[in-house]
């Protein structure tokens, strides 16, 4: 009947290889979308910046890894570490040993939340680096001769070491020294770079997940509810988009209180409704096809019936915008902070990139290059990334031409 | 249709009530409220004189009432029906009715805040009328090119061009093109900051040919302190626009009508130009209602580095001062401009599209 | 006989994918005569459409491509015409109506707009003249009131009235051949009928030929004169209507008359043809038609063994004529280059095994014995409103 059939008496045409079991869905989203070279650039420097952000404070720091003062070996870089730099530390290590781990990724989210949830309280209760910093007194003991032996982090400055021990520090070109030079208090270029990826990650990634959980709910809810759930709901977005984002930003940002946290959450409170109506139109769409009837007549809590059914089937424009969220995320924290409202102590690259032009017409250019370098590239890496997931995602390109 | 576009203008009211409520009690329920910077500027002040100065603050704005009551106070006033005094308006000898809107008194410099608005939105609308068509014509001749080209390395080239454009922050855009173009260090190609050169009062509108030489006139010179804006403001667009354009395009291009053209023996350039982008234009106007709000934003940014005088810099000025009458003010002019975008969009859309029709 | 209006000869067309070229027409050879109906019928993915598109060279050529063979209309190629001259051909000289005519029409213009752009294109008259001949045109199809529906666009009419625009639209500058890629495969049963009566008329009164494509044997039976049957990119039958529904002679159309429920008959189940059509990307070896063919099975049966070739397929075995199949290793995709005449896959070709009537198996009676010729007949069939328009001519 078929046209394989074998000959028998003829040359013995062997069986095929067993047909390999079909990958999931999102293996083969993912193998699609870093199949382009360009999704793998964007990834790469993505990569970098996380590794930059993760060990920041062992990539530039003005305290030194290890010192032998006075005979006694003592670690002022760890003594140092706050809160903030453990947690990250153990989570990235944590989250790396995870995806080694052959577990559900289902299962591996809820043990990373685990540890997160432990590690949180524990961390801010119990490590307390010391208040006050001299960053000037450990060059001070090399011009004194008390320091025998001492390794320093790579870029031997921290991001707040205004080198108030050398004269002219402020806005000194690029040299040995200081790689990308000098700001204008006098702190190294570089290394508040490195710190600031920290941030721009940060508020990127988490602000972009405040501002998806926000679009899903509210949109899943009036896709599925449709009636005047849909039409409060509506309602609500048009107000959201009808005020130009930075605008609504802005008067948000200018009258509350600089914290990383509601610099989080008010980029997320503004960016949700695109989230929203996609997620409302898939479940509109969602809403009558079989599969959810079904689970609906056999009964199952609503809860399941929107996350585990309908959730991971209309999911995926969320997943793109959110890819794009990112890189619009960490642009509105650089134009904040470029305008003078971002935070305060934090390094940011647009506070630095506000520095370039200067009173007069002056402009210092490494100021300008470095920092816009930096969020150019990582915007535009997450903006590739988006972008092929997006082509891998779209049904019109898979398979047919 | 009449009554579709007054069905959408009634139904801008209660959208822009929400929109100014919002942003009215983000500010009026921050830390420090709306005051703190009136009195603060001031700041030598015995406790007495400082007493005397809040009182005064607080009745002139009315800002010792409840919060929502001063909201409805400041909507009464802005709305063209409502409380007003009895000699002015109609009907007159009413204390309700028609009257003019009245957008408050500026806290922080003291003017009226139509004034102020009246001098600086021309200069943004005039930015955003440079902007526009260029961005279009030129994403749609990039996305028309791509499609054409489909898979070849002008297409994919070109795209991640864009992309890469689009991920230029504005910010450094602004700052490297000041930095390398207007000022002293490098090339002073252009002005660095402003609309108008100093001696602007004193210019011919038109370009002239006087006793020192060329004279650029009023126009050209804010033509030319135009120019580093302008490019600030549009390679943004090209990214999003050429992507959309493409799109529509390729799919355009794959319909059935246009079979139908070539089989009836048209020539490719007449079924492109005829057919195709007809089709290809549709969702572009869908898409420019949701330009301007954008391009309003942009245009802060923008504004602010190269001190432009318009809507964007006066509301960054009037968010640093806290100046409560300014911000409400630009928040509702920038969305009844968002708001009437949209609704000349999809007016524009039915007008392209015939088989959609607002009528009943 | 008289001169043939269109001739293909040996048309074979490549699509280059990027897993390597894939064939869906194969030395297709035929003739359209004037006021001739000719249809090519098969199921779908056989080639047909392909076939139709290429005679006006709409096939895209990137990533099409003509391998070999001619079109040739009044003797012309029209196969190597610079486009500029092509694009005076479609539309004037050969019309093409499509099988969706809701998204056949551009839904931005008016239904005028598209009719007179063809006539302004291919006749020299002036705006309100090309606007009468639309006009003229539209009534011609049977559409009331076309004054006003010149006006109105595509989404405001109903399916079978859209098809008559398209039909107005071909027709209006005069082609001498229409061709219909199912052009009522879309539409209800009572507009089927509406639309083909409304194509015989035209025929009847302009003398035009109409290459039809479909699928539909009983749209064949009322409306062709001559038709070409195709099966995996060939055309494995071709006869005149009468012939062919009279004796079909290759398996594959017999098994397509089977397979149509007869009036009258009781059946506990319908015949259907086993298997499916094959992927031009992977087809059989030697005839193409061999894994499904009921004939084969069926002579080899009782022919001696080394005649025929089994097969295990699954957990049976299969038992079939070795001619059918390949007798040594053969590559599976024609990989495009000249026509095999000489017949070294072992794929049976067209050939003349009766007067007028070709069939491609090599087990059809007097197969072994016929020419190879291509197919070329110029009947029509006899009918009321042909009988006086012309003597019909006896097929050669």
């Amino acid at each position: 009947m078929t046209s394989d059939a074998i000959p028998i008496g003829h040359e013995h045409v062997p069986p095929g290889p067993p047909a390999e079991a079909t990958p999931s869905f999102a293996r083969i989203v993912l193998r699609r979308t870093f199949a382009s070279w360009r999704a793998r650039v964007g990834a790469a420097w993505i990569g970098l910046m996380a590794f930059a952000a993760v060990f920041a404070p062992f990539l530039a720091s003005s305290h030194p890894l290890a010192m032998k003062i006075d005979g006694r070996w003592s670690s002022p870089l760890l003594q140092h570490l706050t809160a903030a730099d453990v947690i990250l530390l153990i989570a990235a290590f944590t989250a790396l040993a995870l995806l080694c781990v052959p577990v559900a990724m289902s299962r591996r989210m809820m043990l990373f939340g685990g540890v997160l949830l432990i590690l949180i309280p524990t961390a801010y209760l119990t490590i307390r680096p010391p208040a006050t910093v001299v960053y000037e007194r450990y060059r001070e003991w090399e011009a004194a001769g008390r320091i025998e032996r001492a390794f320093y982090a790579p870029i031997p400055y921290s991001p707040s070491d205004r080198l108030r021990d050398q004269p002219q520090a402020s806005l000194r070109a690029p040299d040995r020294r200081h790689l990308l030079g000098t700001e204008v208090h006098g702190a190294d270029v570089l290394s508040r770079m490195i710190h600031a990826a920290r941030i721009a990650l940060a508020i990127g990634l988490i602000a972009t997940g405040i501002a998806v959980v926000l679009g899903v709910i509210i949109g899943g809810l009036m896709g599925y509810y449709s009636g005047t759930v849909d039409i409060l709901g509506m309602r609500l977005i048009e107000i959201f988009e009808a005020i130009p984002t930075l605008f609504l930003l802005l008067a948000f940002v200018a009258f509350f209180p600089r914290n990383l946290y509601i610099m989080m959450a008010i980029i997320g409170l503004t960016s949700w409704t695109g989230n929203a109506r996609f997620i409302r139109a898939e479940f509109l769409r969602l809403r009558k096809q079989d599969f959810v009837q079904a689970a609906i007549a056999a009964g199952l809590p609503l809860r399941s019936v929107l996350f585990r059914h309908m959730l991971p089937n209309g999911i995926t424009p969320v997943l793109i915008s959110a890819s794009f969220g990112v890189a619009s995320a960490i642009l509105y924290e650089s134009t904040l902070s470029f305008l003078g409202l971002g935070l305060v102590d934090e390094p940011s690259w647009g506070q630095l990139l506000n520095q370039a032009l200067g009173v007069g017409g002056t402009f210092t250019w490494w100021i300008a290059l470095y920092p816009g370098l930096a969020i150019f590239l990582t915007v535009f890496a997450y903006n590739l990334v988006g972008e092929s997931l997006r082509d891998a995602l779209d049904p019109k390109l898979s398979g047919i031409q | 249709m009449i009554d579709y576009i007054i069905r959408r203008l009634l139904l801008m009211v209660p959208t822009l009530v929400g929109i100014t409520a919002v942003v009215f009690f983000v500010m009026a329920y921050s830390p420090g409220g709306v005051g703190a910077t009136l009195i603060s500027r001031d700041a030598e002040l015995r406790p007495a004189e400082r007493r005397a100065l809040e009182e005064y603050y607080n009745r002139r704005y009315g800002l010792n009432l409840p919060r929502p009551l001063q909201y409805l106070r400041w909507l009464g006033r802005v709305s063209p029906v409502g409380p007003k005094s009895a000699h002015e308006g109609f009907p007159r000898g009413l204390a309700f009715g028609l009257k003019a809107p009245d957008l408050g008194e500026s806290m922080s410099r003291h003017r009226p805040v139509g004034a102020m608005i009246l001098e600086a939105l021309p200069v943004t609308l005039l930015l955003n009328l440079i902007t526009i068509p260029i961005i279009y014509s030129v994403s749609i001749y990039l996305g028309i090119h791509a499609a054409r080209h489909r898979g070849k390395l002008q297409d994919v080239g070109s795209g991640t061009v864009l992309l890469g454009l689009w991920s230029i922050p504005s910010i450094w855009a602004g700052v490297m093109l000041i930095g390398f173009f207007a000022s002293r260090e490098y090339l002073k190609l252009f002005p660095t900051t402003g609309l108008h050169d100093v001696r602007a009062e004193s210019m011919l509108f038109l370009p002239s040919f006087g006793p020192e030489g060329f004279q650029r006139g009023w126009l050209l010179d804010t033509l030319y302190h135009l120019v580093l804006p302008v490019i600030c403001l549009t390679y943004g667009g090209f990214a999003f626009l050429a992507k959309l354009s493409r799109g529509a395009v390729l799919e355009a291009l794959m319909a059935d009508y246009v079979r139908t053209a070539r089989a009836k023996g048209l020539s490719e350039k007449a079924v492109l130009y005829n057919h195709v982008l007809r089709n290809s234009l549709l969702p572009l106007i869908t898409v420019a209602a949701h330009l301007l709000p954008g391009l309003i934003a942009g245009a802060v940014v923008v504004e602010t580095i190269f001190g432009i005088p318009g809507m964007g810099k006066l509301t960054i000025d009037a968010i640093n001062a806290r100046d409560r009458e300014v911000v409400l003010a630009t928040t509702l002019v920038a969305g009844v401009l968002s708001l009437i975008g949209i609704l000349i969009a999809d007016v524009c859309y039915a007008i392209a599209d015939p088989r959609v029709s607002y009528d009943k | 006989m008289s001169t043939p209006l269109l001739q293909l000869v040996d048309l074979s067309i490549a699509f280059d994918t990027e897993r390597g070229p894939i064939v869906p027409v194969r030395d297709v050879s035929f003739c359209i005569f004037p006021g001739q109906t000719v249809a090519l019928v098969g199921e779908s993915g056989c080639g047909k459409s392909v076939t139709a598109l290429s005679i006006m060279r709409l096939i895209p050529q990137p990533p099409g491509r003509v391998v070999s063979g001619q079109v040739l209309l009044d003797g012309r190629d029209l196969l190597t015409l610079p486009e500029a001259q092509m694009r005076r051909v479609r539309g004037k000289d050969i019309a093409m109506i499509f099988q969706e005519p809701m998204t056949s029409l551009n839904p931005v213009f008016t239904i005028g707009d598209q009719i007179m752009e063809a006539i302004v294109l291919h006749q020299q008259v002036s705006r309100r003249e090309a606007r009468e001949i639309a006009e003229r045109s539209l009534r011609e199809v049977g559409i009331a009131d076309p004054q006003r529906r010149l006006d109105e666009y595509p989404h405001q009419m109903s399916g079978g009235m859209r098809q008559r625009v398209m039909i107005a639209m071909a027709l209006s500058c005069q082609p001498r051949l229409l061709i219909a890629d199912e052009p009522t495969t879309a539409l209800d049963v009572t507009i089927q009928a509406q639309i083909l009566e409304l194509l015989r008329k035209i025929q009847a009164d302009t003398g035009m030929s109409i290459l039809l494509i479909t699928h539909d044997l009983g749209v064949v039976a009322e409306n062709a004169d001559v038709v070409g049957v195709m099966y995996a990119s060939r055309i494995v039958e071709f006869a005149t209507v009468e012939d062919l529904f009279d004796r079909p002679r290759h398996p594959y159309t017999q098994a397509l008359f089977r397979s149509i429920p007869r009036l009258g008959r009781r059946v506990d189940r319908l015949e259907t043809i086993p298997g499916a059509v094959p992927n031009p990307a992977s087809f059989p070896p030697a005839c193409k038609f061999h894994p499904r063919c009921a004939l084969t099975r069926r002579l080899a049966l009782q022919a001696p063994a080394e005649q025929t070739r089994r097969f295990r397929a699954g957990d049976e075995d299969i038992v079939l004529m070795s001619a059918c199949v390949s007798n040594s290793p053969v590559p599976l995709n024609y990989r495009g280059g000249p026509p095999n005449t000489s017949n070294e896959s072992d794929e049976p070709l067209l050939r003349e095994v009766a007067p007028g009537h070709w069939a491609a198996c090599h087990f059809t009676e007097n197969y072994a014995a016929a020419a190879m010729t291509r197919p070329i007949l110029d009947h029509k069939r006899l009918t009321a409103t042909t009988a006086t328009a012309a003597a019909p001519e006896a097929s050669a």
